[in-house]
């Protein structure tokens, strides 16, 4: 029988472009303080670290080495993963789940401001055969916007509908950047950055860090102060090949992948079920793909919070979506509560052209448990 | 069947990368930074865990509480470790280097530095001079810009 | 109650300094192959991968583990990347059995490459792991800062060079048994102690190479093992800790976890044993794969983890007690990590080490009658510890 998994304390760096009044260091543990402070335990209650963080986006070849501390791991049993901050949250529902932890500290976050995000992207690209034709995360986007066009029916128009009205209700998100609407008209004006992705599909880059407390059934019997905002109902996570063949962007195989395994766990099957689904999408043609591949129906169930035009703090974007998530459940999402939220998701994507996708479902917890 | 001839050994496509960046210091180093511009060594403490830390902390690690004050650190101090380094690394001072974690008067953790004025001919009575243990001043160079590297230890007489 | 763990499968290429007859994708395939054929297993059996990769500034590919996902059969699989510095090979074990444990994998794939020989600017990459405003201006690498630590617990406990010394001889002899090894052979305490000073009191010979080469294992639940292995070794206890990145934080009467005799280690080892059923390591324990890229680190976990008492370790080790023959246990049979460092995987080489002696598949390494071994591995600022306890059989408290 596996442990019940509950997040109990969430905490969000406020949003915002380029934070120069503290260091990384501070900026993690300011915002892990917080999300202790939300679940009312002391960092010594904790027994578990899962980082998520990307050396190359942090500048430093083990940034865990400064940073573990700081997120809550000092004399902690601490482990990183490097895909997204969204797969630090799956390890961490694992860790609680096996029954050999009992509380964990998510932590990741990401300053894009202070590195060269497209030359790390670029970097990614395989010496012989990628690098050469400077392939990085636009050229791979705009590669999967015309796969996803061709294979879903989306278009130029719907992409740019779906961009305002994202943007719209991100300026409703107190915990925004509060930039202002992108209207489609603008939208569908601006340049191309690589066709068929133009200017006005790509939201804005920002700084951030998010830390989310888990905990096992056993922690909260034992700390009956500790009220729960949601039950973790069910992770996945997927990688998909490292080509960008036709094949490989049309299937959308790991996004399908993450969200099965996901819905499996949490024992639904449709997601009708959700009230509220935070979708990661770096474009505008990612979000339209997903909610086709995912079966989504109900617009005003995706992305309540604004998504990436709320903010976009690259790397923990996806592990951002599921503080949201948890949020709605809890009904703690203020100006973007979705009424009545009692089961959520949050997705995030990671590589190029989504080559890695993640899911986590929440569930709201009954007074009393 | 393509006939080809075995790929030689040792062929490489070359590539040279360089990011750039800038790390923001923020308050807690840009003011030990300008400590050292006026010749002071700052350190933060933690009234909560009650230790004081050097190189400054915005937060203390034990308590988990935010450092809420400064301290002036005495420039006399112990060495905790040392060494010799005899290989160098291309950008930092010429190789053999003496360095030691040296813990300041009046501060709880250990900073590290060069440590100047050792003759460095003989190893082995070089870092008998420099033995943990031993005593250290700190000494600063005439015009700090606000760099680690504006002051050294020097053994006390 | 979780899901005993148990290794159905592993393999490790021999190292060296440069692998220029593969990419790095293609020394990850070849270990990942090397393990399924291993185990008699095919990817199709496998439901999840942990990709065990350190920096990829050595190799100067971004987040390479992506680069890779095709060659290891790992394509539409939940796939994620562990990294902890030098320990991340452990880690990337201990996920993998949290995985397992926790039912969300029945078997999970483990598998990295490592080549650091790429860039030949590698000290500077072990320079810049420091902090930007405080060391970086510093000559700190992993040679100085453990040179410095080595300084004053030789100090502390009265040794000297020759000590030092004798443990690299018993290192290069136990890995003249070992095929995979990257160093190898009989050397003497005085070749030790001329080969060149790098950083007092460190001279080459007591400092890891620099290896390139690439391993996996493959773990699964009892299912599994029942399908799959004859005789498997279990994973019956994951230990790990993290300390302060702050060296001068852990030297000193204000010290909370020593950094010069690593005191962390004991934390994570207890950790580790109290889940395996380990209340007298030197009696229980036959084989301990260490992970020491020093001469000095195998003395810490000697003495943190419960083998013999503080500051003793080489004054044993002069008595012969960590040798293959007539030793209290075996110390690194395969010449551990003093002997072969493909950083990335290290730490997955002790497991692999470990758990091939209770598998009986360690070859001419293989030591008679191992019901225990311990596979530790260690990063960052001697700030990441781990450890992993391999049994005969699966273990329940």
């Amino acid at each position: 029988m596996s442990q019940q998994v509950y997040a109990i304390g969430v905490g969000l760096h406020p949003a915002t472009r380029k934070e120069t009044r503290f260091r990384l260091e501070e900026l993690v543990f300011r915002t892990a303080r917080q999300a202790l402070e939300s679940a009312q335990i002391s960092r010594r209650q904790l027994d578990n670290l899962v980082i998520g963080a990307c050396d190359e986006l942090d500048g430093r070849p083990i940034s865990s080495m400064l940073m573990a501390a700081p997120a809550g791991g000092y004399l902690r049993d601490e482990i990183k993963v490097t895909d997204s901050g969204a797969t630090a949250l799956c390890l961490a529902y694992a860790r609680i789940r096996s029954g050999e932890f009992q509380a964990a500290m998510v932590s990741s976050w990401c300053k894009s401001s202070k590195t060269d995000a497209d030359a790390v992207f670029r970097l990614r690209g395989d010496p012989f055969f990628m690098r050469p034709l400077g392939m990085d995360n636009v050229t791979a986007d705009a590669l999967f916007a015309q796969a996803v066009a061709a294979e879903l029916g989306i278009t130029d128009a719907e992409v740019a509908t779906r961009i305002e009205r994202r943007s719209r209700q991100a300026t409703a998100n107190p915990r925004g950047l509060q930039a202002p609407v992108r209207t489609a008209g603008e939208i569908a004006k601006s340049p191309y950055r690589a066709t068929p992705l133009r200017e006005g599909h790509v939201p804005e880059l920002s700084d951030g860090a998010v830390s989310i407390v888990l905990c096992s059934q056993a922690f909260l019997d034992a700390n009956p102060q500790v009220k729960p905002l949601a039950r973790i109902t069910g992770v996945g996570w997927s990688s998909d090949s490292y080509r960008l063949d036709a094949t490989r962007l049309r299937s959308m195989k790991s996004a399908r992948a993450a969200w099965a395994m996901a819905m499996n766990q949490a024992g639904i099957t449709e997601a009708s079920a959700l009230d509220v689904i935070e979708l990661e999408a770096p474009t505008g043609w990612h979000e339209a793909a997903y909610v086709r591949a995912f079966g989504i129906e109900d617009d005003a169930a995706v992305s309540p919070s604004g998504g990436q035009y709320a903010q976009n703090p690259l790397f923990c974007s996806g592990m951002v979506n599921a503080a949201e998530a948890i949020l709605q459940v809890a009904g703690q999402a203020g100006a973007v509560q979705v009424p009545a939220a009692r089961r959520s998701a949050a997705h995030s994507c990671n590589g190029y052209a989504q080559q890695g996708n993640v899911v986590a479902i929440f569930e709201a917890v009954e007074a009393g448990i | 069947m393509i006939d080809m001839p075995d790929t030689a050994t040792g062929e490489v496509v070359s590539d040279e990368i360089t990011l750039r960046y800038d790390y923001s210091l923020g308050e807690v180093a840009g003011k030990f930074m300008q400590g050292l511009r006026e010749k002071k060594i700052l350190a933060t403490r933690c009234s909560k865990s009650g230790l004081t830390y050097l190189p400054p902390r915005a937060y203390c690690e034990r308590s988990f509480e935010p450092c809420d004050g400064w301290v002036e650190a005495g420039t006399g101090g112990v060495i905790e470790c040392s060494s010799i380094v005899v290989r160098g690394y291309e950008g930092k001072r010429k190789a053999p280097m003496a360095i030691a974690f040296v813990r300041l008067d009046g501060i709880d953790t250990a900073i590290a530095n060069y440590v100047d004025g050792v003759d460095l001919a003989d190893f082995d009575e070089a870092m008998r001079r420099i033995a943990p243990g031993n005593r250290v001043r700190v000494e600063f160079i005439a015009s700090p810009e606000g760099r680690i590297t504006d002051f050294s230890f020097v053994l006390e007489s | 109650m979780s899901q005993a763990v148990a290794v159905l499968g592993t393999y490790q290429s021999e190292f060296r300094t440069q692998d220029p007859h593969h990419t790095f994708v293609e020394q990850a395939q070849i270990a990942a192959a090397g393990a399924y054929r291993d185990a008699g297993m095919t990817p199709e059996d496998v439901d999840a991968v942990v990709i065990s990769l350190a920096p990829t500034f050595f190799m100067g590919v971004a987040d390479a583990d992506r680069w890779a996902l095709d060659h290891i059969f790992g394509a539409g699989k939940p796939v994620f990347r562990v990294h902890t510095g030098g320990a991340t090979g452990g880690s990337a074990v201990h996920a993998a059995n949290t995985l397992v444990r926790s039912g969300l994998a029945r078997s999970v794939l483990i598998v990295g490459a490592e080549r650091i020989a790429e860039t030949p600017d590698a000290q500077k990459v072990l320079n810049i792991i420091f902090d930007a405003f405080y060391e970086r201006d510093l000559p700190l690498s992993t040679n100085t800062m453990v040179a410095l630590r080595a300084t004053t617990y030789m100090q502390r406990f009265g040794y000297d060079q020759e000590d030092l010394a004798r443990v690299v001889v018993r290192a290069r002899r136990n890995a003249m048994n070992n095929p995979y090894a990257h160093l190898k052979g009989e050397v003497t305490i005085a070749d030790v102690l001329s080969s060149r000073m790098i950083a007092w009191p460190l001279k080459l010979f007591d400092i890891c190479p620099r290896s390139s080469g690439s391993a996996a294992m493959i773990v699964g639940n009892m299912e599994m093992a029942k399908r799959f292995a004859t005789r498997p070794a279990f994973v019956n206890g994951a230990g790990a800790r993290t300390d302060t990145y702050w060296l001068g934080d852990r030297m000193g009467p204000f010290a909370e976890s020593d950094i010069i005799e690593y005191q962390l280690i004991a934390e994570a080892a207890r950790a580790c044993f109290a889940q395996g059923g380990i209340t007298d390591p030197l009696k229980q324990i036959q084989v301990a794969e260490i992970y020491d890229p020093y001469s000095i680190n195998s003395a810490f976990t000697l003495e943190q983890a419960g083998f013999c008492s503080r500051g003793m370790a080489l004054r044993l080790e002069r008595e012969g007690y960590w040798d293959c023959d007539g030793g209290a246990v075996a110390v690194n049979p395969s010449g551990g990590t003093l002997c072969t460092n493909p950083i990335a995987i290290s730490g997955l080489v002790r497991c692999i080490d470990a758990a091939n002696q209770i598998m009986g598949k360690a070859g001419a390494m293989q030591i008679a009658g191992v019901r225990n071994a311990l596979a530790t591995a260690s990063g960052g600022s001697a700030q990441f510890y781990t450890c992993t306890l391999f049994g005969a059989d699966p273990y329940h408290a």
